[in-house]
């Protein structure tokens, strides 16, 4: 069985974005990762073209910290899109955790159904390959 | 100063206000609800004089009241009658500052009001204190959280950057990933180094000198041809300074600093008429400076908020959002203000005027 995903990449910070690229290109071969700088173009690129019901769902890997449109505001409005969507996404974040502040909120983040899990920045191949592990049998 | 003197006898306040007009401004009441009036009407009274014996109410009632609704002024009771209950009652309840018997002396009044007044002056530089405490706290609040993003977030980029390099074969992706690491690092330095300006402007004194803008200007002016050569933005200049104008220079340059480099930071990426505009006009003691791009611009709902400290309003742009705050903390210091025009896609003036000390 292919258990091959796609990977939608938001995070304002250009080497964020790279390095999240090279770490899934490393660790799962010839998939498909969109990059996005700005967290309200995701949502509106997901909104205008969703994955399709019954192709491989699509993991989202999400920056909190952001301007203009942060992580937070990025969760609150992805719950919104109807149950077939939704359910075609996996949102992982991907945060720095450090500040008291606003970790409670992150993990908060939690309940939603769509977030799946919190994995400390930097991202590395160890990360992704354990966290791919974890949701292969689920799907 | 001010000081009210409530008494149910209009005679007694002739006789204080004859006494003391000279050296106080001596507000009077006849009865408790004139006197509430008269603290609502001038906030700024500093003594509460009063009378034990009013008809309706004591003076110690009264005191009880006004410690809850006008804590401020120091109050002071008079009367002639000196049992131990009153007394207790008056510290206890009206939590009075001194008690004065009549009939008074006008030495016994005046030391009353000096000690009164050296009360007064302590608790409201206690509370000015307290709320300068408060501000630093939120700001030192503000500032952990923007640590942890704007320190650690670059960190950890370049952390992870270095595990990947030992996995990465191909030297123009190593190159590539080199220039964002760089990046990263001057963000890191930028940051650093508007923390120091924030923090001499919150600290440092005025050092006020004779500025010559052309100088000022020609400086500026080398420093941003370069990114205007290598950006393609037109940066034209004009300075009119016939008068000597006198201020203090370091603020003054960052100011300009910031500004200017902004307005070339934040273009429309793909435009073909990019451009910056500075001018300065030095005219009746006062400087007025334009300094207008043709970039991105700002949104009409966040223009209330770029001068706010770690606000960003843009997320192409590295930013810290320190520099418009810092803007507004050197204007501060200049005595100037600050002005902004902008529409989105089209450009953003900003507007400052500086007066000469």
């Amino acid at each position: 069985m292919n258990m091959e995903f796609s990977f939608i990449v938001i995070d304002d910070s250009e080497l964020d974005c790279f390095l999240a690229r090279k770490v899934i290109e490393l660790t799962e071969k010839g998939v498909v990762t969109r990059i996005f700088q700005n967290a309200q173009n995701a949502l509106d690129a997901i909104a205008e073209n969703p994955v399709e019901k019954g192709k491989q769902p699509t993991i989202i890997l999400l920056d909190i910290q952001m301007p203009e449109f942060n992580g937070f505001q990025f969760v609150e409005e992805f719950e919104k899109f109807p149950l077939e969507v939704k359910e075609n996404y996996i949102i992982i974040i991907l945060s720095i955790l450090s500040s008291a502040r606003n970790q409670n909120d992150i993990y908060r983040l939690l309940t939603h159904g769509t977030v799946n899990s919190i994995i400390e920045k930097p991202l590395t191949r160890d990360k992704l390959f354990s966290f791919l592990q974890q949701v292969k049998p689920t799907i | 100063m001010k000081i009210l003197y409530v008494d149910d006898e209009p005679d007694n306040l002739v006789g204080f206000k004859a006494s003391l007009r000279l050296d106080y401004q001596i507000l009077t009441a006849v009865n408790i609800p004139q006197a509430i009036s008269c603290l609502d009407n001038h906030p700024e009274i500093k003594v509460v004089f009063c009378d034990q014996r009013m008809p309706g109410k004591t003076g110690v009632d009264f005191f009880e009241d006004i410690r809850i609704s006008h804590p401020l002024p120091v109050r002071i009771l008079l009367t002639a009658y000196t049992d131990v209950e009153a007394i207790i009652e008056a510290i206890n309840r009206g939590n009075i500052f001194r008690y004065v018997k009549k009939p008074w002396t006008e030495a016994d009044v005046i030391s009353a009001i000096e000690e009164a007044n050296k009360f007064y002056m302590a608790n409201s530089m206690l509370s000015v204190k307290n709320d300068e405490l408060q501000r630093a706290y939120d700001e030192l609040n503000k500032f952990a959280y923007s640590v942890s993003h704007d320190i650690r977030g670059p960190l950890s980029g370049i952390l992870g950057a270095i595990n990947l390099a030992r996995e990465i074969d191909d030297v123009e992706e190593m190159k590539e990933m080199l220039y964002l690491m760089q990046k990263s690092v001057k963000k890191l330095d930028t940051y650093v180094l508007s923390m120091h300006d924030y923090y001499s402007l919150q600290r440092g004194e005025l050092k006020i000198t004779e500025i010559d803008f052309n100088e000022i200007i020609d400086e500026l002016k080398a420093i941003y041809d370069v990114h205007s050569k290598i950006n393609k933005v037109a940066f034209k200049v004009n300075v009119k300074q016939d008068e000597i104008f006198r201020n203090d220079q370091a603020p003054l340059r960052l100011v300009l600093n910031n500004l200017l480099s902004n307005a070339f930071k934040y273009q429309e990426k793909d435009s073909k008429n990019k451009s910056v505009d500075l001018s300065v006009d030095v005219h009746n003691n006062v400087a007025t400076i334009y300094v207008k791009d043709t970039g991105i611009g700002i949104l009409g709902s966040h223009v209330g908020e770029i001068f706010n400290l770690f606000y960003r309003s843009n997320s192409l742009e590295v930013g810290s959002g320190f520099g418009l705050y810092n803007v507004k903390s050197a204007l501060l210091k200049l005595n100037g203000q600050i002005e902004v025009n902008s529409v989105l896609h089209k450009g953003t003036t900003f507007k400052v005027t500086i007066p000469s000390i």
